[in-house]
């Protein structure tokens, strides 16, 4: 019995692996061969999909697997377009991300954080809330700001309705990314939203209030 | 018992590894926005509304990918999270009345029990959850039957849209060939 067992979760895990690689494949394929804006006559599946990322990371699942849990901390709604072999950051024009221009930090819609408590970054208390987050690019730096003028689509800051900014140090990504990805890292009260593309990465840190 | 105690922390470890991947790998069911006004943030760049946000919807897209979906991949009479992953969010920006009843402005999530003829809509106040495996009965706040519609066109993606009304808006809700239309009124007249 206990060497069927053995044999069963060995089996398991070689098939868990498998599947995941099938699908991992399966997924990439759906990503190159899916001609977008042809396959669906109401509403297009968008080219830059969007996602959404909860503090503490996977919300959602934990509090499935949970009851009772307390109410997130943060939340961020953003869309993830793909570098698809062009150049992501730099001075030229041609770059996605143009130094000293502003960037939505994702495609389409602004992008959405909202804080489901009271914090502060580098000193600077923040009201729990919806803004709408956006950067400018430098070699050097990214400055992040958040901004009220919500719902808005990311082309036109209304940088009259920002209410904070903070230059943040740019360091390295490895290994580079091909989608655009925003996550929350932290422990407890102290996260850091991470934001990376390509080569590139920067952590905006927050310090949330205790509930 | 063990087989079953083992295959059990097998699944908890597949499931453990696409959780993981998440941030990595972008999901194979899109998450999407719908507004109402519709396509509203590009509305208000181009200054073609004055008419503020009314309501906004957040969900994922699953596609058919050869499937049946009703009655197999979706089965009658069980909750259905009315898209994938994370639990649909539904958010009025001021309070509205559906089927006679009236909700308060604010976020909630959005459920669906489908059968063959009818679907019967949920409105829950539990957000920011997953899916519809700890549905929440005890902070459902609304509940309606809605019919089916047979549309001849396949919709392969699931898809949720507004649509102005003569009351406020309606959402659509379109998948394979089922349509069900759930009407909302609002005080602010759009049209």
């Amino acid at each position: 019995m206990l060497r069927t067992s053995i044999l069963f979760i060995f089996l398991s895990a070689i098939m868990c692996c498998k599947r995941q690689e099938a699908q991992d494949i399966s997924q990439r394929d759906i990503d190159t061969t899916v001609k977008f804006g042809q396959v669906n006559a109401l509403v297009t599946i968008d080219q830059s999909p969007m996602d959404i990322s909860y503090y503490p990371s996977d919300y959602p699942i934990l509090k499935m697997n949970e009851t009772g849990k307390e109410a997130p901390i943060a939340r961020v709604i953003y869309s993830r377009p793909h570098k698809k072999g062009r150049k992501v950051f730099g001075t030229s024009s041609n770059c996605i991300c143009v130094y000293g221009k502003e960037w939505r930090l994702g495609a389409n819609e602004a992008t959405e954080i909202e804080f489901f408590r009271d914090l502060s970054i580098a000193g600077k208390p923040i009201k729990a809330g919806r803004y709408v987050i956006y950067c400018i690019p430098f070699a050097d730096r990214w400055s992040i700001i958040l901004n009220t003028n919500l719902y808005t689509w990311g082309l036109h800051m209304d940088s009259t309705k920002d209410v904070f900014k903070i230059d943040l140090p740019v360091a390295e990504q490895k290994p580079a990314l091909e989608d655009f990805t925003m996550v929350f890292n932290g422990k407890g009260d102290s996260v850091n939203l991470q934001i990376a593309w390509d080569q590139l990465t920067v952590s905006l840190p927050m310090v949330f209030q205790q509930q | 018992m063990i087989r079953k105690i083992l295959f059990f922390f097998c699944c908890l470890f597949h499931f453990g590894l696409q959780a993981q991947d998440k941030t990595i790998i972008l999901d194979k069911s899109t998450l999407d926005i719908s507004y109402f006004p519709a396509n509203f943030p590009l509305l208000k760049v181009q200054e073609k509304t004055t008419a503020p946000l009314q309501a906004r919807l957040i969900y994922s897209r699953p596609a058919m990918n050869g499937r049946v979906v009703f009655g197999d991949l979706i089965a009658y009479d069980k909750i259905w999270r009315l898209g994938a992953n994370e639990a649909t969010e539904i958010e009025f920006y001021q309070d509205v009345s559906i089927a006679n009843s009236r909700l308060k402005k604010g976020r909630y999530t959005l459920y669906a029990i489908p059968q063959a003829s009818k679907w019967t809509i949920l409105i829950n106040k539990e957000t920011d959850t997953w899916g519809s495996f700890r549905y929440n009965i005890n902070k459902e706040v609304f509940k309606t039957d809605l019919p089916v519609e047979k549309i001849t066109e396949v919709v392969e993606y699931f898809t949720m849209y507004f649509e102005a009304t003569e009351k406020g808006m309606q959402l659509l809700m379109l998948w394979e060939n089922a349509k069900v239309v759930l009407p909302i009124e609002t005080s602010i007249k759009s049209k």
